[in-house]
């Protein structure tokens, strides 16, 4: 009984990551016309070194577009990403701003980044570009170009590249089959406004309508929240189908298990109830249960035949997926069913802890995703007291 | 200030990544200069021999490549990130006993110099290059089987060559240093991406090398800092 039940699971989640592969290819397949060029500011939040983090900054400042100006904005000089700022100020004088401000009382950290850099920023029309991204010369033009009248927000595809550690090459793979088909499927087929942080372009005064940088400055999913109030404002949210590569070269496990544990405590967050059909998305996942279950018992072999043929079935998917996105994994699509098997585990944790772990900063999320700074417990102090006492 | 590093290893030695890959991660984040350092090692002993086998180290043969290479990537650096990169090796005499072993930063080197020389060639050679000597983590190291204590043994004697001291090597902070007020720097002994995040020398001079190396070798506008993400 419990084996036609995992297998009928089994065969819905195939029948789901295949429908998201068919949303991807939907997606792709969409036309962009390039005849709206408005000027536009690009506003850049830095925090800290990314990976790839001067040519991710470059990219920006050798568009092929008529009229833009890129906002560099950091809290205090001491960040390492301030040196690099600078110097990509110094080759770019004319396009680049630095911004430092560090008085605004905003909890989300990127948005108390932004705020100045938003204030003095020129031009009716912005965009939010995270510092992990980097793009090619067309990218204003292509995304600017998905702007109109009824459209109130454009955002993109990410695409994962640049794996040179377990830990990125892990990142890369969920990034390119797990995010990217659900974020297509969500946008095809269920019709939900996806909004993506990484890159955002908004018109001022729609923005300013929805309540602007007050309203969100204490959520931490805030692309989350833009694209909903947006949505409810009866404007579009388009998601482009230019890709924008997100570079991760160095990353570490841990790393990458805290950016998905965070990403996952975002969506049970906001999802709710939702979030349980999300494992229906990882037929790796549900494959596992059954050598969970039979591999000690006279079913062993078939159980281990099921297990090993999801697996290949859906790593071969990947693969394909991410030659659909240009990307070319080679060897390292053999990570595929780790990462699926890790991303299995990490589902679970959102049950077990509201604490989030973001560029350094700590914080306990409620619903919506709503910040409250965690502070040290008591009892955890008086640990540290009486660690640090006997270690002398 | 001058955000520097003056002590990383690349695949020409026991580094984990190629020298191009180097620069750009050293480029990527912002830095002002760095210097290449791959280990030449002494071929007299057990440690040397191995290190000659797995060939972790520059030979007399592959010197003018690594130079050439070094070259045609600070011209691009330079280019690209207005980084300046030294070129530089680390004379490594190992010894099973840690108080006959030292490792020496040699930097802005011209021509090869041999490890298996003596102390006082080696230290003769440099001068006459005009480069700068630096001892590097010349004390213990915390987790280290074998260290580097020659030098700081036989300060007395060799202090003299020395222009600089490693005060700071990766993680480790060595303090006698600071107490003997010798000239000093700190670097990372980078060998894998991660060690990028470790101590630094920050430098209050003109970006060239001569300016560089008056600048250590005076010890005036010299600070340290942890660098982190």
């Amino acid at each position: 009984m419990l084996l036609y039940l995992i297998l009928i699971l089994l065969g819905l989640s195939f029948i789901i990551y295949f429908s998201q592969v068919m949303a991807l290819r939907k997606k792709l397949k969409e036309r962009i016309h390039e005849n709206f060029t408005p000027p536009v500011s690009v506003i850049k939040p830095l925090k800290g070194l990314d990976d790839n983090l001067f040519d991710n900054l470059e990219s920006f400042c050798r568009q092929n577009y008529p009229d833009y100006e890129v906002i560099l904005s950091l809290e205090n000089k001491n960040d390492p990403a301030y040196r690099v700022a600078e110097k990509i100020r110094n080759k770019y004088p004319d396009k680049v701003t630095i911004v430092i401000d560090n008085s605004n009382k905003a909890l989300n950290p990127k948005i108390k980044n932004m705020m100045k850099a938003y204030r003095i920023s020129k031009y009716d029309y912005f965009l939010i570009s995270d510092s992990n991204v980097c793009v090619e010369h067309d990218y204003l033009r292509k995304t600017v170009s998905s702007m109109n009248e009824e459209v109130g927000l454009v955002t993109n595809l990410i695409v994962g590249t640049g794996g040179k550690s377990l830990g990125s090459i892990l990142e890369n793979l969920q990034l390119n089959s797990f995010i990217i088909l659900s974020v297509c499927f969500l946008d095809k087929f269920l019709k939900m406004p996806c909004s993506i942080g990484k890159s955002m372009l908004m018109r001022k005064k729609d923005f300013e309508e929805i309540g602007g940088f007050s309203l969100v400055q204490d959520v931490l999913a805030e692309d989350y929240l833009i694209g909903k109030l947006m949505h409810e404002k009866g404007k579009k949210v388009v998601l482009s189908n230019y890709m924008i590569k997100n570079v991760n070269e160095y990353w570490s496990i841990k790393r990458f298990l805290n950016r998905h544990t965070r990403w996952a405590k975002i969506r049970w967050k906001i999802g709710g109830v939702k979030y349980f059909s999300e494992p229906l998305t990882n037929p790796v996942m549900i494959a596992s249960i059954i050598p969970l279950f039979y591999a000690f018992s006279n079913l062993s072999l078939i159980s281990l035949t099921l297990f090993a043929l999801s697996v290949l079935i859906k790593t071969t998917g990947d693969y394909l997926v991410m030659k659909m996105i240009k990307q070319n994994p080679g060897k390292k699509i053999l990570l595929s069913p780790l990462k699926d098997l890790l991303s299995g585990i990490i589902w679970f944790v959102p049950f077990l802890t509201s604490k989030v772990n973001w560029r350094g900063n700590l914080y306990l999320i409620s619903e919506n995703t709503i910040l409250l700074p965690v502070m040290d417990s008591s009892l955890k102090r008086t640990y540290l007291k009486f660690k640090t006492l006997f270690s002398h | 200030m001058l955000l520097c590093d003056f002590h990383i290893h690349t695949k020409y030695s026991d580094g984990s990544l190629e020298l191009r890959k180097v620069v750009d991660l050293f480029g990527q984040a912002g830095f002002d200069v760095i210097a290449i350092t791959d280990h030449v090692v002494n071929g007299d002993s057990l440690i040397g021999k191995l290190a000659y086998k797995f060939r972790f180290t520059i030979t007399e043969n592959n010197f003018n490549e690594y130079m050439e290479n070094l070259k045609y990537e600070s011209k691009r650096a330079w280019e690209k990130y207005e980084m300046l990169v030294i070129p530089g090796i680390e004379i490594s005499k190992n010894f099973l006993s840690s108080d006959n072993s030292a490792h020496i930063l040699i930097l802005d080197i011209k021509e090869f110099i041999s490890a298996c020389n003596s102390y006082e060639a080696i230290f003769l050679e440099a001068k006459k290059q005009n480069a700068l000597v630096v001892a590097c983590h010349p004390h213990h190291m915390k987790g280290e089987i074998r260290n580097t204590l020659y030098l700081w043994k036989n300060r007395h004697k060799y202090g003299k060559y020395i222009d600089a001291w490693e005060i700071a090597n990766r993680d480790d902070v060595f303090n006698v240093v600071s107490l003997k007020k010798y000239p000093y720097i700190a670097n990372s002994d980078f060998h894998k991406a991660r060690h990028l995040y470790s101590w630094k020398t920050l430098l209050n001079c003109e970006k060239d090398k001569e300016s560089i190396k008056t600048c250590i070798k005076h010890n005036k506008g010299v600070a340290i800092t942890l660098f982190r993400r």
